[in-house]
């Protein structure tokens, strides 16, 4: 704790959210879940103005696809917020998006904690 | 001559003088006693004229004493008032601070489910404005806004100071300015221009814009607030003017019930931390054109990071994405390689949060066959992958652990509140 003359540092996020957003309505999950790939358009050009977020996701996604949950995790940002971004983008057609990779065949959980208590038994 | 004595008007007359010189004498006794009593009353008003001054000089000195009192028992009182809202100001502000953290993470844990955030926004807006609030006050009384760690850009210092204000969306930032703000100096300037911001919201009509235009002058930056409100009198803006400029201390008592900091706030920082606020031109709109002038020494021409760390270490500070590729020196974690093969803007040196992958990376062996996951394309381009440095050799099974973790990470992650714990055991 800092003395009481002493100006204490302050940590928050320095731009809020909903200013990133612009206080518009969020986009639902349909489109980009959460691991939709994206990555920019071939002949994408950069719009004038972007704001520093669209840049970022603009170098992040320049060199290959990558999950929506990534990009927000990179940004640092919500996932919602970076969602209502990159639909912008999809939008203006600045961005290319893909489903997700199939899913690993699901296993019932029985089966799976049989595994998990023989390899325990095992090596643990 | 007996016939003259015998007269009886001789006597007459005798009689008649007598009394004239017997009432001639008494009345000469009368006129000196009366003289004498004026003189008496005389000598006894000049005394008392003498006392009274006397005594008008002794109620001078005392009311000026009395005054002078009264004023140091004012100023003791508002000093002492001050510094108990300065350190009850600290308390919220810390509070506020913390709750700012509370929402961040919240808003990242929620981030998915867009009806929660929005609401979580709410919250953090509402947070936003009641921590300026005691900003403000804290700094009236002496207090201090709190310290940045990092240098912010001129943009972001904009958009801060937007997020504190309840009408943010009618804001509008236009800025062609690649200058950033010395940390010090970056919440006072964004707390200014807030004040600014709210003032220009509150007194122009509802749906107007309220404009922020960045430009570089000779001497440093410039931040102008135009609104399209009514303007002020010039009663007003000499009484902003005085505010603006403060020669001392400012009376929290002297700024009306309900009290405006706005201006008072505006004086105080500007004067402590060297920048100049106006408000004394109008705004191309007909309203009130703000100034914020900030010296060269506020400034810096460093490119600030793309995002504060905050201190929960939440965010991944993934560093300089503004300036790719700067470091070709290798990261000795393997973590970090396929990090950077599936987003080569990312700066090299950093990994994304290696924890919870190096964890479960370890463990089963199962995991490795999710290989067949990282489908994920590499960049086609030869040329950004040929500057990459040679893998690691267990760079494919690492990249397969990851990727293959993070894919069950964010299934779980919808299915639990919990987003680690399950998965390493």
């Amino acid at each position: 704790m800092t003395r009481p003359d002493e100006e204490a540092a302050v940590t928050g996020h320095f731009v809020r959210s909903y200013v990133i957003t612009g206080g518009r309505r969020l986009p639902e999950a349909d489109e980009l879940s959460l691991h939709t790939l994206v990555t920019l358009a071939p002949d994408a050009e950069l719009p004038l103005g972007a704001s520093p977020e669209v840049r970022e996701i603009w170098e992040l996604c320049a060199g290959g696809y990558l999950a929506v949950a990534e990009v927000s995790a990179h940004l640092g940002l919500p996932v919602g917020v970076a969602r209502l971004l990159l639909t912008d983008l999809f939008e203006q057609g600045h961005l290319l998006r893909r489903a997700a990779p199939p899913r690993a065949q699901l296993v019932d959980r029985e089966t799976i904690e049989k595994v998990l208590h023989g390899l325990q038994t095992r090596y643990g | 001559m007996t016939s003259l004595l015998q007269d009886p008007l001789l006597w007459v007359l005798l009689a008649v003088l007598l009394a004239a010189v017997f009432a001639v004498m008494k009345a000469r006794r009368t006129n000196m006693a009366l003289r004498r009593q004026n003189e008496n009353l005389r000598s006894a008003r000049d005394g008392l004229q003498g006392e009274r001054n006397q005594l008008y000089t002794d109620y001078a000195a005392l009311r000026t004493q009395h005054s002078d009192a009264l004023a140091e028992v004012r100023q003791d009182a508002e000093a002492e008032t001050k510094d108990v809202l300065k350190s009850a100001m600290r308390t919220l502000q810390v509070l506020a601070d913390e709750q700012q953290h509370v929402i961040d993470k919240a808003q990242r844990k929620y981030g998915d489910d867009s009806e929660i955030l929005a609401d979580l926004m709410l919250v953090d807006h509402t947070n936003s404005q009641f921590s300026r609030r005691a900003q403000g006050i804290a700094v009236l009384c002496g207090g201090w806004l709190g310290r940045r760690e990092t240098i912010a850009s001129v943009y972001d210092v904009a958009r801060s100071a937007q997020g504190r204000i309840k009408h943010f969306d009618r804001v509008r930032i236009n800025s062609q300015v690649n200058v950033s703000v010395a940390p010090r100096a970056v919440e006072p300037v964004a707390v200014v221009l807030a004040e600014l911001l709210a003032n220009a919201t509150n007194y122009s009509a509802p749906g107007t814009p309220v404009e922020i235009n960045i430009q570089t002058v000779s001497t440093g930056v410039c931040l102008i607030v135009d609104d399209a409100g009514l303007g002020m009198s010039q009663e007003e803006k000499d009484r902003a003017a005085e505010l603006l400029d403060p020669q001392g201390p400012v009376a929290i008592t002297g700024l009306g019930n309900p009290p405006k900091f706005g201006f008072a706030v505006s004086g105080m920082l500007a004067a402590r931390y060297g920048f100049k606020v106006s408000v004394d031109s109008v705004s191309p709109y007909g309203g009130v054109r703000a100034v914020i002038l900030l010296p060269e020494n506020l400034l810096t021409t460093n490119v600030p990071e793309p995002e504060e760390s905050g201190a929960t270490g939440h965010r991944h500070a993934d560093g300089q994405s503004a300036v790719p590729g700067p470091t070709p020196v290798p990261d000795p974690e393997p973590m970090a390689q396929p990090q950077r093969l599936t987003s080569m803007a990312t700066s090299a040196h950093h990994a994304a949060p290696a924890r919870p992958v190096g964890t479960t990376a370890g463990g089963l062996p199962k995991r490795r066959r999710i290989s067949s996951v990282s489908v994920v394309p590499f960049p086609v381009d030869a040329d950004e992958a040929e500057r990459e440095q040679p893998e690691p050799e267990h760079g494919g099974q690492v990249t397969a652990a990851r990727i293959s973790a993070f894919a069950r990470g964010t299934q779980l992650g919808r299915n639990t509140p919990s987003t680690e714990g399950p998965e390493a055991q």
